[in-house]
């Protein structure tokens, strides 16, 4: 496996976030989980992210142990459910900040910004401030400030909650489009049966911080917890 | 017409104190009954551009002493804010900051005064430095305390996690996005420190003497051209401040709308 998560706990102040659980995820694959909210998910990807500190258990990426290194040194991105960009920087700065810090020769940063900028549509904004961007646009910026850096992982909190059905669909499907060209490998969370099966390649369920893991649609299916049954008898209802 | 009036009535009582003070800089004998001074002169200000009186010597180290302040407890506090903030016990370490301000400066002096005589601070420029960092720092530590939110704190992370460190988070991103704040921060620090008087006395003792105490000197002496003039040099930086806020700060606030 890629990303290794092994026996991960957490508590706060004595209330158990994360009862001991186990994945992981191959390379260059999306695992989607499907929770609730305080079902413990953002808690797991702040502690795959370096963010937070897990009480007991180990993080393996690439077969190397990474429990106690700080964020920057993981290569792991986390995308919050707000898109966060830097309010003081235009579209090309934010996407190019990664690069920035990493002290790129500013010709190659130019390219990289450019190219970016080039498959997000994001070419004629380039010199707008976030202020000035639509929900969809600011959420392109941050995958594309997210992606230049050829993260290792990606977390996706939520992403698209925030956005509009038709946006969060074009938004959906520039994901995919985009996780397959750079061969992504990531943990997206949602509360959305429908947004977790069309993204992940595999499927999880985190509930009152247990987890499950369904290696098949079907089984994910199958299983009532998911709600999945209770959503397809509700639109069965409706139909005349 | 009515309007014109009450703006300009308005403008007089605003502006009716500093002119008379200016005007009164000016002065020279002041008998009674007479509505103005006997005599106009120069030589109140030649006397300060030419010897000093002291006054321009105080000029400086005040603003010298207020700009250190304002630097010192702007930065400390900011950083502190931060640590605060996202502490478990931030209300407990945030009511420390309120001390200074309910037993008042000087009491807060009087209690240090003890360390800061067998330090040997008393009666000392650094003394006074530390003494008045003593209640800017708690005031900063309050100023940017609502600064400090969830969002703010995904954003630091967001830096993290495009491996950026705590340096580059500061410099690049915090600082940035914090400037009206921290420049309305700085502004205020500088003019608590600028007019302090009763801890800069009490430490300082006297030896330590800053414009604003010269002011109450020459006050009790009833010197109050040399008053006057004083005052006027004291205004001066806090106006060139408000100018700077009008012009800069409040622009700054309301063209952009950060968090």
């Amino acid at each position: 496996m890629y990303l290794k998560v092994n026996d991960i706990e957490k508590a706060y102040d004595g209330h158990p976030i994360l009862q001991p659980l186990s994945f992981g995820v191959p390379k260059g694959k999306v695992l989607s989980v499907l929770g609730r909210s305080g079902s413990g998910k953002t808690t797991l990807l702040k502690i795959i992210a370096g963010l937070e500190t897990p009480d007991a258990g180990t993080i393996y990426l690439e077969d190397q142990e990474i429990t106690n290194w700080s964020p920057q040194k993981r290569g792991i991105v986390y995308l919050y459910q707000e898109p966060l960009l830097f309010p003081h920087l235009s579209v090309q700065e934010n996407i190019g900040f990664g690069l920035t810090v990493r002290k790129v020769a500013p010709n190659i940063k130019n390219d990289l910004v450019n190219e970016m900028m080039d498959h997000l549509g994001l070419i004629e904004h380039r010199s707008k401030m976030p202020d000035h961007l639509s929900g969809g646009q600011k959420q392109r910026v941050a995958f594309g400030r997210a992606l230049i850096i050829s993260p290792k992982v990606m977390l996706l909190d939520e992403p698209f909650a925030a956005l509009d059905n038709q946006t969060r669909m074009q938004m959906q499907v520039m994901f995919k489009r985009m996780a397959t060209r750079h061969n992504i490998t990531a943990l997206f969370v949602t509360h959305d049966i429908k947004e977790a099966i069309i993204m992940g390649e595999e499927l999880a369920c985190i509930r009152d911080g247990h987890w499950q893991l369904y290696h098949s649609i079907k089984s994910f299916l199958q299983d009532h917890l998911t709600g999945v049954q209770d959503e397809i008898n509700f639109w069965k209802k409706l139909d005349p | 017409m009515t309007r014109k009036l009450s703006r300009l009535a308005l403008w007089v009582i605003v502006l009716f104190p500093f002119g008379f003070i200016l005007t009164l800089s000016f002065g020279q004998r002041w008998p009674y009954p007479r509505l103005f001074p006997q005599s106009w002169t120069l030589s109140n200000w030649i006397e300060i551009g030419q010897s000093g009186a002291g006054i321009t010597s105080s000029f400086w180290l005040s603003l010298s002493l207020s700009l250190s302040v304002a630097i010192i407890a702007t930065t400390l506090s900011f950083w502190g804010s931060r640590q605060i903030a996202f502490h478990p016990q931030k209300q407990v370490l945030l009511r420390f900051a309120y001390f200074p301000y309910v037993f008042a400066p000087v009491i807060l002096a009087a209690c240090l005064q003890y360390f800061f005589v067998r330090s040997g601070l008393y009666g000392q420029l650094a003394g006074v430095l530390i003494a008045q960092l003593c209640i800017t720092i708690p005031y900063g530590l309050l100023f940017f305390s609502s600064f400090w939110n969830p969002k703010r704190k995904a954003m630091e992370e967001s830096v993290y996690t495009l491996g950026g460190n705590v340096w580059q988070a500061y410099r690049m991103v915090l600082i940035p996005t914090a400037r009206p704040t921290i420049l309305t921060c700085f502004f205020q620090l500088f003019l608590i420190s600028w007019f302090e008087y009763g801890l800069t006395q009490l430490i300082g003792v006297g030896k330590v003497d800053t414009l604003t105490l010269r002011v109450f000197q020459y006050v009790n002496e009833s010197n109050i051209f040399l008053a006057a003039l004083a005052s006027v040099l004291l205004i001066m930086p806090p106006i060139v401040l408000l100018w700077l806020n009008k012009r800069y700060i409040f622009r700054l606030n309301t063209n952009k709308d950060l968090l």
